[in-house]
C-alpha cells in the first residue's frame, strides 16, 4: 500500500482527502501543521505528499522546493493543491511533480495521485 | 467647420509662432517704411524750400526793378536743374502773379492754398512749397514750387517689395524653428499618450514615464506617474482581495463537492441518489460561477495573464470536445475538419476556457436540437476555430454587445441560466492572444468563430508588448 501524507490547514478539506485515499487503498497520514512536516517525513516515510499552496503562516512553494532540496526527501515527489489556479503556473519553479486546482474532482485528484505513486 | 481645438497641438503651436512672426515683422517693417517715407518727404521739403530761398534771392533786384522776363529765364533753369518742380511762381507784395514756369507748357501756373504755411503735401505725391522774399526786412513777394514726387511710387515699391522677402525669409525660419520646437514639445505628449494607451490595454502599471524636464509637460508626466502609482496600490489592494475571496471562496466549496461527491459513490438508494446528483450538478454550476467571477475581477485588474507555450490545438479540440459530450446527454458534438496535430502558441487552460464556454453556449442556445458542429480552418497567419450551432440565433443588432459583461439575450422563451460572463472572458482571453472572437448567423442557429495567430505574429507582438 503506498503511503501519502496530506498537508492543509483546512481541517474539512483534510478530511476529506484523507477518506477519499484511504477508500482507494492508500495509506494517509494528514497535518494540518506545516511545522510538523519534516518530523512527519522522517517518521511516516510517504511514497507522495499532497501539498496545500496557501497555508496560515507559510508558502506552500517554498515548503516543496525546500522538500525538493533535501537529500532525504529530494526523491518523493509533491504534488500542489491549491483553491488559486495561477499556483498551476510555478510547479516547476519549486520543483513539484504536478498540480491540482480546488475544487478538484474526486477521480482527478485519484489520477493525479495515481500517477506519481506507480 | 473648421475648429481650432481640432488642430492637433503639434499644428496649434507651428500656427501660433508663424502667425506671431508675422505680425511682429510686419509691424516692425510697417514702421520702417512710414518713417522711411517720412524721412524722404521732410528732405524733400527742406531742399525745395533751399531752392524756393535761392530763387526768391535771385529774385530780388528783378523784383525790384519789375523785370519778370529775367525771372522767367531763371524760373526755366528749373526744367533741368530741378526737373520734379512742375509749377513754379512769384507773386508780388499786392499776391499777383510775377512771374512763372510750368514744365508742361499745356497747363498754367496757380497760386496754391498754403493758409500762410510754409509746405503742404496734396496727396502723396503732390508738394507745394512757399517761401517768402525778403529784402530789408520787408516780405516784397513769395515763391511758389508745386513738386510732383514720382520718386516716392518707386521707393515705396522697393521698401514693399524688399519687406515682403525679409517677411517670407522670417516666415520660412520661424515655421523651421517651430516645427523643432513643435516636435520636441509634441513628442512628449505623445510620448505620454502612447503610454496611457498602453496602460489602458495592458493593464501594467508598473513603469514610471522619464519627466525630462521641468516645464507643464513634465508636471503632467508627474501626474501621471502618481495616478499609476496609486491605481497600483489600490490594485494592489484588490488583488489582495481577490486571492483572498479566491481563497476563501472555493476552499469550503472544495469540502462540499469532495464529501457530496463521496455520497454520489455510497448512496445508492432511490430518490437519495437522485437528490444528491442534484446538489452535485448545482455545485458544479456554483463553482463555474466563482471561477467567472473571479476571471471577471481579474480581467479588469488586468492580472489575467497567459502562460504561453506550444500546444497541440488538434488534441485540446478533442478532448474539449469529449469532456463537453460527456456533460450533454442532448447534442451531438461533431467535428467536421481533419485534425492533423497543428502546433500552436497560446495559454492551452485559457483556450480550453474558451472551447468549453463556446460548446455549452452552443448546447445551452439550442434547445431541441441535437447537433453542434466544429470545423478549423488554418491560413498563412492564423488558425479560425468555428462552432456552428443550429439555436436560436443572435439578432444582428445583439452581436457586438453579446460579448459585454453580464450582457443576457433578450427576447427567448426559454429559461437559460448563466451569468452572462462566460463569452467576455472569452473575448478578454483570445484578444490577449491577438486573436479576434466574433459570431455570424446562419440560416437557423449562429456560428461563433475565435482567430488565433500562428507562432510567429504571437512571439514578436508579445515582446513588443
Amino acid at each position: 500500500m503506498h503511503k501519502i501524507l496530506v498537508v492543509d490547514d483546512d481541517l474539512d478539506i483534510l478530511s476529506l482527502v484523507q477518506v477519499i485515499l484511504s477508500m482507494n487503498n492508500f495509506t494517509v497520514e494528514a497535518i494540518s501543521r506545516w511545522e510538523d512536516i519534516d518530523t512527519k517525513m522522517a517518521e511516516f516515510k510517504p511514497n507522495l505528499v499532497l501539498l496545500d499552496v496557501m497555508l496560515s503562516g507559510a508558502d506552500g512553494r517554498d515548503i516543496c522546493k525546500n522538500l525538493q532540496t533535501q537529500e532525504k526527501t529530494k526523491h518523493i515527489p509533491v504534488v500542489l493543491f491549491s483553491a488559486n489556479p495561477e499556483m498551476g503556473k510555478y510547479i516547476k519553479d519549486c520543483m513539484a511533480r504536478d498540480f491540482v486546482p480546488k475544487p478538484f474532482e474526486m477521480a482527478q485528484l485519484l489520477k493525479t495521485v495515481n500517477t506519481y505513486v506507480n | 467647420m473648421f475648429k481650432l481645438r481640432d488642430i492637433s497641438i503639434r499644428n496649434k503651436l507651428i500656427l501660433m509662432q508663424v502667425f506671431t512672426s508675422v505680425v511682429v515683422f510686419g509691424i516692425v517693417f510697417g514702421v520702417f517704411i512710414i518713417t522711411d517715407i517720412n524721412f524722404y518727404k521732410q528732405r524733400k521739403v527742406d531742399s525745395m524750400i533751399s531752392l524756393a530761398q535761392v530763387i526768391g534771392t535771385n529774385s530780388i533786384s528783378s523784383i525790384q526793378f519789375h523785370d519778370p522776363e529775367s525771372v522767367k529765364v531763371m524760373l526755366a533753369e528749373l526744367h533741368t536743374v530741378a526737373p520734379e518742380i512742375i509749377h513754379a511762381g512769384i507773386t508780388n507784395k499786392k499776391g499777383q502773379v510775377f512771374a512763372s514756369y510750368s514744365k508742361n507748357k499745356a497747363d498754367s501756373f496757380k497760386i496754391p492754398v498754403l493758409n500762410g504755411r510754409a509746405f503742404s503735401f496734396k496727396g502723396e505725391q503732390q508738394l507745394f512749397v512757399s517761401n517768402p522774399i525778403v529784402s530789408n526786412n520787408e516780405i516784397i513777394g513769395k515763391v511758389f514750387l508745386e513738386v510732383q514726387l514720382t520718386e516716392i511710387q518707386e521707393i515705396k515699391q522697393y521698401k514693399f517689395d524688399l519687406a515682403f522677402i525679409l517677411l517670407l525669409v522670417a516666415l520660412v525660419f520661424s515655421f523651421i524653428i517651430a516645427l523643432m520646437v513643435q516636435s520636441y514639445i509634441s513628442n512628449r505628449l505623445l510620448n505620454l499618450v502612447y503610454a496611457m494607451k498602453k496602460v489602458g490595454k495592458t493593464g501594467e502599471y508598473s513603469k514610471p514615464l522619464e519627466e525630462g524636464g521641468k516645464d507643464e509637460i513634465a508636471t503632467l508626466i508627474q501626474a501621471f506617474n502618481k495616478l499609476m502609482e496609486e491605481i497600483k496600490e489600490s490594485q494592489k489592494k484588490k488583488d489582495e482581495f481577490i486571492g483572498i475571496a479566491s481563497h476563501e471562496l472555493k476552499t469550503p466549496l472544495t469540502s462540499i463537492k469532495g464529501y457530496v461527491e463521496m455520497l454520489n459513490v455510497l448512496e445508492q438508494e432511490q430518490p437519495k441518489k437522485q437528490f444528491v446528483e442534484k446538489t452535485l450538478s448545482n455545485i458544479t454550476k456554483l463553482e463555474r460561477l466563482v471561477k467567472d467571477l473571479l476571471d471577471v475581477s481579474k480581467i479588469q485588474s488586468g492580472q489575467l495573464q497567459l502562460d504561453i507555450k506550444e500546444f497541440n490545438i488538434d488534441e485540446l479540440l478533442d478532448e474539449t470536445i469529449s469532456a463537453a459530450q460527456m456533460v450533454s446527454g442532448t447534442h451531438q458534438i461533431e467535428r467536421k475538419d481533419h485534425p492533423d496535430n497543428k502546433m500552436i502558441y497560446g495559454d492551452r487552460q485559457r483556450i480550453e476556457q474558451v472551447l468549453m464556454n463556446l460548446l455549452s453556449n452552443a448546447i445551452k442556445y439550442s434547445p431541441g436540437e441535437n447537433k453542434v458542429i466544429v470545423d478549423s480552418e488554418k491560413t498563412d497567419k492564423e488558425l479560425i476555430i468555428k462552432i456552428r450551432d443550429y439555436g436560436i440565433g443572435v439578432p444582428k443588432e445583439e452581436r457586438s454587445i453579446i460579448f459585454e459583461r453580464f450582457y443576457r439575450t433578450k427576447g427567448i422563451s426559454v429559461h437559460i441560466s448563466g451569468f452572462g460572463l462566460g463569452l467576455y472572458i472569452s473575448r478578454d482571453i483570445i484578444n490577449r492572444h491577438y486573436g479576434k472572437i466574433w459570431v455570424e448567423s446562419a440560416d437557423k442557429g449562429s456560428i461563433f468563430y475565435f482567430s488565433l495567430p500562428l507562432k510567429h505574429s504571437l512571439t514578436t507582438q508579445q515582446k513588443e508588448a
